[in-house]
């Protein structure tokens, strides 16, 4: 997995830590780790033991942390509570800001901040004039890149920034573009999965029933049960979908179950007077 | 500042340049419709109140108690309104849409701000600037609550409502149909101190205005909501920072500044006010500050933080919302909106709409009012609302339920139909059916973000996998 995650990197001109040189790949590779362990709490705390050393180690991840400490150092605070927040000193400080200065250190290399940075990405938008192949524009490629870029700002949440608007709109990539991206392989997939459905069903119903392909067509409980097995394989994909499904009704009511209650309350007042 | 706006007139103050006046009336409800309808029912069985007026409590002094406190003074009926602190200082994003202003009364100094821009930031910071469609007069009022909250009760007091600085104990319900309610508060006055003295109160109906925590809602055992934190940090950011918002407020969205809800920087009289808030993951709230503060960063760096604050705001109308001659109003009913959160405006309607309601049953104060006729209140209020909250709702369970939904929202935002629909449901309160054409290319259009969404979100999951 990480092999896959290395060449990828480091085919594609993103700036993800594919320009550090080559005898920090080592921690490249638990850089690496660390960011797709980001979600889970429990293994950041692992982590946190290897960045202290970085962040004393290169110049620009310094640069970086005072210019946060400048932020916190001239606010002053009301409540005791956020000055622990904020304070950048090296025991125990809150995870978000430890992340700030954990991923910098490996940014470090190549930029001061770490922002999302790419040829490609030019005014605030994917420049299409770059993304030729053959004379066409690869809309696929545009898809990727913009799966990253959202992919790094999910981890690395930046500040917006009124000189350097991001304005790129998803509707700029043509439909035929999506669809042959995504309906169509799923809709491949959903169609093997009712053309095997069927044609076993069929043989299936023929042997009990007698009724061939041409006389199951025009009955009635037969038609019925097509339609179920083309809802099902539609909605239901995993065992979870089941569950899903029953949830998202409930959550569709909720909301006018909730202000319908104060009448419920009516109607039990009433019949209990009686 | 208070002081100066009680001696105010309050009429005629509204927004009124010549090139405007023809679409204030338009737009702006003419009086009759929320006159007392002709037909009374109820009242008719109630015995007469003999030798004084009925006299009504109104727990709470914000929107909603001050509102509710003005109606039944002008009523003809006694009112009491007890609030606990009169100089208090809400928390509170403090925007009031512009239909407010008409519809209360409101002179214009009571307005720090008018933000005529707004700026919806997605997940991936992409941005995109709402309010083009706005009409020069158009704008969402942002209010200091000490300001408004003071005004309205003086108002209610200038009409004859008599205000009492107490803070509400609790209630005795009467053990006969007839019997009035007792209330115990303790009274803060110049003779009392700073302890206070324990006072007693009879009264023939309650409303309870006292915010979400409600002490009434409590004693009526009304039922508990889900409710959100807001956590709002307000900083003052140097002048240049400062003209960038002078008359636009932003909107961030994404799983790092809220995973239910969108952080927000809005502008307040000289400064701005940063903050956030969630209903499912309120341990995490402080965390979720820092992400909307990283988000803003490049345009409040510089600021100090001069205040802290965080409040419950409700999500949902309490399983009961009047038991008896006892009704609940405003944050305490519960009727703060998903999605945008608003609950200044509904606060102060639902006041009114219930005083109203009592003022119509009692005949101006004559007779003894009973819980149907609070449950008119109810009635109206529900008839006249519930699309707005089930419009608000339904965007909210779409659109913000993972960043992908987010980045569609944030899209569609872009367009101009979506944003003349938004800001005339928000700013006149009505849900206007818009051209069905229109409406179906747009729930084209949605569904195509929704889609285009996900399916980059599912390339995101291929990229680690």
């Amino acid at each position: 997995m990480k092999m896959a995650l290395l060449s990828s990197s480091s085919s594609t001109p993103t700036q993800l830590p594919t320009l550090s040189p080559p005898c920090c790949k080592s921690h490249h590779l638990t850089h690496k780790t660390y960011l797709v362990n980001l979600p889970l709490t429990k293994s950041r705390n692992t982590h946190l033991s290897i960045f202290p050393v970085k962040v004393s180690a290169s110049d620009n991840g310094a640069g970086v942390v005072t210019s946060t400490a400048a932020v916190t150092e001239s606010e002053e605070k009301v409540l005791e509570t956020p000055s622990e927040d904020k304070a950048s000193s090296n025991s125990s400080p809150p995870k978000s800001e430890k992340n700030e200065e954990d991923v910098t250190p490996v940014k470090a290399a190549e930029e001061m901040v770490n922002k999302f940075q790419n040829s490609k990405w030019v005014n605030g938008s994917w420049d299409l004039k770059q993304f030729q192949k053959n004379g066409a524009t690869d809309w696929d490629a545009v898809i990727d890149a913009e799966a990253r870029r959202r992919k790094w700002l999910e981890t690395n949440p930046e500040s917006t920034n009124n000189d350097e608007p991001v304005n790129f709109d998803t509707s700029i990539i043509p439909w035929w573009a999506w669809i042959k991206r995504f309906h169509l392989p799923e809709a491949e997939l959903l169609n093997g999965r009712a053309a095997m459905i069927g044609f076993f069903m069929a043989y299936f119903v023929d042997s009990l029933t007698g009724l061939g392909v041409v006389d199951q067509t025009n009955n009635f409980i037969c038609k019925t049960l097509l339609f179920v097995a083309v809802l099902g394989v539609l909605f239901i994909r995993k065992n979870e979908d089941l569950d899903n499904l029953k949830r998202l009704l409930e959550e569709t009511t909720l909301y006018d179950k909730q202000w319908q209650a104060t009448w419920q309350d009516e109607n039990n007042t009433k019949s209990k007077k009686d | 500042m208070a002081s100066s706006m009680a001696f105010k007139p309050f009429t005629g103050l509204r927004q009124s340049t010549p090139s405007t006046t023809t679409e204030t009336t338009i737009f702006i409800k003419p009086p009759t419709s929320i006159k007392i309808s002709p037909k009374i029912k109820a009242g008719l069985t109630s015995p007469k109140v003999t030798g004084r007026n009925l006299r009504v409590a109104v727990i709470g002094g914000g929107p909603a108690g001050g509102a509710a406190a003005e109606t039944l003074a002008k009523g003809g009926i006694e009112t009491f309104l007890i609030e606990r602190k009169l100089n208090n200082c809400k928390p509170c994003g403090g925007a009031i849409p512009l239909c407010m202003v008409g519809e209360f009364d409101l002179p214009v100094d009571i307005i720090d701000r008018r933000v005529t821009k707004m700026k919806m930031i997605s997940p991936s910071n992409v941005a995109v600037d709402i309010g083009q469609t706005l009409k020069p007069h158009e704008y969402i009022g942002m209010v200091r609550r000490e300001v408004l909250d003071a005004y309205l009760r003086d108002r209610a007091a200038d009409s004859g409502a008599t205000v009492i600085n107490g803070l509400f104990l609790k209630m005795e319900s009467p053990l006969v149909g007839d019997a009035p309610y007792k209330l115990h508060y303790t009274a803060y006055d110049s003779k009392t101190g700073a302890s206070g003295e324990k006072r007693t109160l009879e009264v023939d109906a309650v409303i309870g205005a006292d915010g979400a925590n409600s002490r009434v809602a409590k004693s009526i055992s009304a039922g508990d909501y889900e409710y959100a934190i807001a956590f709002q940090e307000r900083i003052r950011i140097p002048d240049t920072k400062m003209n960038y918002y002078e008359n636009l407020a932003e909107m961030y969205v994404g799983d790092d500044v809220s995973p239910d809800f969108y952080g927000w920087v809005f502008p307040k009289s000289d400064h701005v006010a940063v903050g956030t808030g969630t209903v499912t993951h309120k341990s995490d709230i402080k965390k979720f500050q820092l992400a909307t503060r990283t988000r803003a960063m490049d345009k409040i760096e510089g600021g100090k933080i001069i205040r802290v604050e965080a409040h419950p705001i409700p999500e949902h109308p309490r399983p009961r919302r009047v038991l008896g001659r006892v009704a609940l109003v405003g944050d305490a009913a519960g009727y703060v909106t998903k999605c945008s959160g608003e609950g200044i405006y509904f606060a102060a309607k639902s006041g009114r709409m219930c005083a109203e309601a009592i003022v119509e049953g009692s005949e101006n104060g004559k007779r003894l009012v009973d819980e149907a006729d609070l449950r008119k209140y109810l009635e109206k209020w529900d008839k006249k609302y519930w699309p707005t909250y089930k419009v608000l709702d339904v965007l909210q369970k779409v659109f913000y339920r993972s960043n992908p939904a987010r980045e569609a929202f944030v899209e569609m935002c872009a367009d101009e139909y979506v944003q003349k629909m938004t800001f005339d449901s928000y700013l006149y309160k009505t849900v206007v059916p818009g051209n069905p054409l229109d409406d179906l290319k747009l729930a084209v259009r949605t569904v195509g973000s929704l889609v285009r969404a996900y399916g980059i979100r599912r390339e995101m999951a291929k990229i680690d996998a």
